[in-house]
């Protein structure tokens, strides 16, 4: 009988699990899950085997961290950490994520949910209208071949030359929206070609646009710095990343990392972790390329921010700037960074790869989205996030169920229903979208905060429902 | 993850990609109004049925249509190349289904089989 992975861990805290690198053959490191007891049980051993893969590579750091939203992925799960030392390690495409810088922003205003609710299908339909979403959705902009690398290069700073954005959403956003080092020239004509039309839309699967309200502020302190002060407080998320742009950064990537896994002879577990060695050409280049992807959609969200804007202020009849509806914060959770982190009392330069896994740096905002109808919230970062999990939190509520399971149980008609008795308006392309975007296809996001708030990674500070969505 | 068959390497890289948008699109709904050629080059015949895949997923955003008929006007033996004709109407989101971010290499195998030809392939959504 085979022992599944699942049970080689030791628990070492209410919230911390083990898995020392004697557990299988040639891991080097050991790994480590953040998680509660409710959610280690429906984590899949196949996505705690896929760490144990991780610690096999060349160059990684202890330990290799599996989030409380972590479910099987592309080599690394997603809602994981992997560490690599910046001269010893490698850099991988599968192990950033397919949708480079997917992320969230959280934008306040000062209106409270008795003000926006008579208003909310109007303001749901208008939103509609001004952020194109979907399969197959045309987008407003079509950027000409040099405007596409200045947002390459540039991000949001492109943003904020156009209007799109002011200042304080620079001040907001993580790497101030804009990754140094990117390299427009390192990113395909075929990835420039299907992002060209997209700049400004909002995409699909599990992207959303949520108007919400604030139902609890636990860390009044915090949440006082960044705008939010009351409950009943309106704010609106959006979820979204580099479209079909990072999407083909990460296929053009991967089909080179195959091979120079065979040119630098890599031992692999598992063909999806192909990589190459940091300061190889290969390695260089991705990263170059993944900073241009994570720069176009940092911009994404800049551009929408702008539309959102418009359209509150068509609705409400005031200013944006009158609605204070500031960026609260931007976060990126698919994405490499190299960062330099304390590990066995030595500093060291490491590639951080957070794939479905978000920055949780000392009082710096977190955002964690939950699923469809269900809380998001708004957290902080911690110094025990930078000592047990490299300053990374979850992201969101993993998926409990596959996209065609989800259809096969819940018809999308039947989920807006469900929908509207919580009080909540939805509007998307047609009804499968919903039906494949239940909440009840994810993992409990209340269990998944409980966990990194328990751990001490990232601390509650306000929690947000919808109370209008728009998805593709 | 879908499993597409064919009789010969024509027909399975025809089913594949009509696997393809039933993903992609509600592929039923969509009239072969306009047609598309394209050639696609492949080292052999499996990276070329990945190559293909990923070409149509790439052309659904620069041309903006949905396809829901292919054929497969020429294809090399060793897999080198092949030259189609999809047929297919510009996108439109009511007629979408779900977003297909690229294939990945999770099980990914093109293999001869007693009948023919059979392909899995695993989609990243």
């Amino acid at each position: 009988m085979v022992l599944r992975m699942k049970e080689k861990l030791q628990q070492i805290s209410e919230f911390e699990w083990f898995l020392s690198k004697e557990v299988r053959d040639r891991m080097r490191v050991s790994a480590k899950i953040i998680a509660n007891k409710t959610i280690l049980n429906a984590i899949e051993d196949d996505a705690v085997q896929q760490l144990t893969n991780v610690a096999c590579l060349p160059g990684v750091v202890e330990p290799v961290i599996g989030l409380p939203d972590m479910h099987w992925g592309y080599g690394l799960p997603m809602g994981a950490v992997g560490a690599f030392d910046a001269e010893e390690g490698v850099i991988s495409a599968g192990m950033c994520g397919f949708d480079i810088n997917c992320g969230i922003n959280l934008i306040r205003t000062n209106l409270t949910y008795k003000d926006v609710k008579p208003k909310i299908r109007e303001l749901i339909s208008e939103l509609f209208k001004a952020v194109p979403c979907g399969v197959g959705a045309r987008g407003k902009l079509k950027l000409t071949r040099e405007e596409l690398d200045e947002v390459l290069e540039r991000g949001v700073d492109w943003a904020l030359e156009k209007g799109y954005v002011v200042e304080k959403d620079v001040e907001a956003t993580e790497e101030h929206g804009r990754m140094e080092g990117a390299d427009p020239s390192k990113v395909s004509d075929l990835a420039k070609k299907r992002g060209a039309a997209q700049l400004g839309t909002l995409g699909a699967g599990n992207h959303f646009l949520e108007v919400q309200r604030v139902t609890d502020i636990f860390d009044e302190a915090f949440a006082k710095k960044y705008g939010i002060v009351d409950k009943d407080q309106v704010t609106i998320m959006i979820h979204c990343g580099s479209r079909g742009l990072g999407h083909q950064v990460a296929t053009d990537y991967l089909k080179i990392q195959e091979q120079a896994v065979k040119k630098y002879n890599i031992w692999l577990p598992d063909r999806q972790l192909a990589c190459a060695p940091v300061n190889s050409k290969e390695g260089q280049d991705f990263f170059a390329a993944m900073k241009a992807a994570v720069n176009f959609s940092f911009t994404n969200k800049a551009v929408m921010t702008g539309w959102i804007r418009e359209t509150f202020e068509k609705v409400f009849g005031h200013s944006w700037e009158d609605m204070d509806m500031h960026t609260v914060y931007a976060i990126a959770h698919n994405i490499v960074k190299l960062e330099e982190h304390v590990v066995n009392g030595k500093k060291r330069k490491l590639y951080v790869h957070r794939k479905g896994a978000t920055r949780s740096f000392p009082d710096v905002p977190v955002i964690i989205a939950g699923s469809m109808g269900t809380s998001s919230y708004l957290l902080k970062g911690t110094e025990t996030a930078m000592k047990k999990t490299f300053g990374s939190s979850a992201h969101g509520a993993g998926r409990a169920m596959s996209r065609n399971a989800a259809i096969k149980k819940f018809w999308g008609g039947k989920i807006k229903e469900e929908l509207l008795e919580k009080g909540i308006v939805s509007q998307s392309t047609h009804p499968k979208i919903l039906a494949e975007e239940a909440p009840k296809a994810y993992k409990d996001v209340e269990a998944v905060v409980d966990s990194v708030h328990g751990a001490g990674v990232s601390l509650k500070v306000a929690r947000m429902v919808p109370v209008g969505v728009v998805k593709g | 993850m879908f499993e597409a068959y064919g009789q010969d390497l024509k027909e399975v890289f025809e089913n594949a990609a009509e696997a393809l948008f039933n993903v992609i699109c509600q592929i039923d709904k969509i009239e072969p109004k306009q047609e598309i050629e394209i050639t696609v080059n492949g080292r052999n015949s499996e990276d070329l049925m990945f190559n293909w895949l990923q070409e149509l997923i790439l052309i659904v955003d620069t041309e903006n249509m949905f396809f829901s008929k292919f054929e497969i006007k020429e294809i090399k033996e060793d897999g080198t190349y092949l030259k189609a004709v999809c047929y297919g109407e510009p996108a439109s989101p009511e007629k979408g289904g779900t977003l297909v971010k690229a294939v990945t290499y999770y099980k990914f195998k093109l293999e001869k089989t007693k009948g023919g030809y059979k392909v899995r392939v695993a989609l990243d959504i």
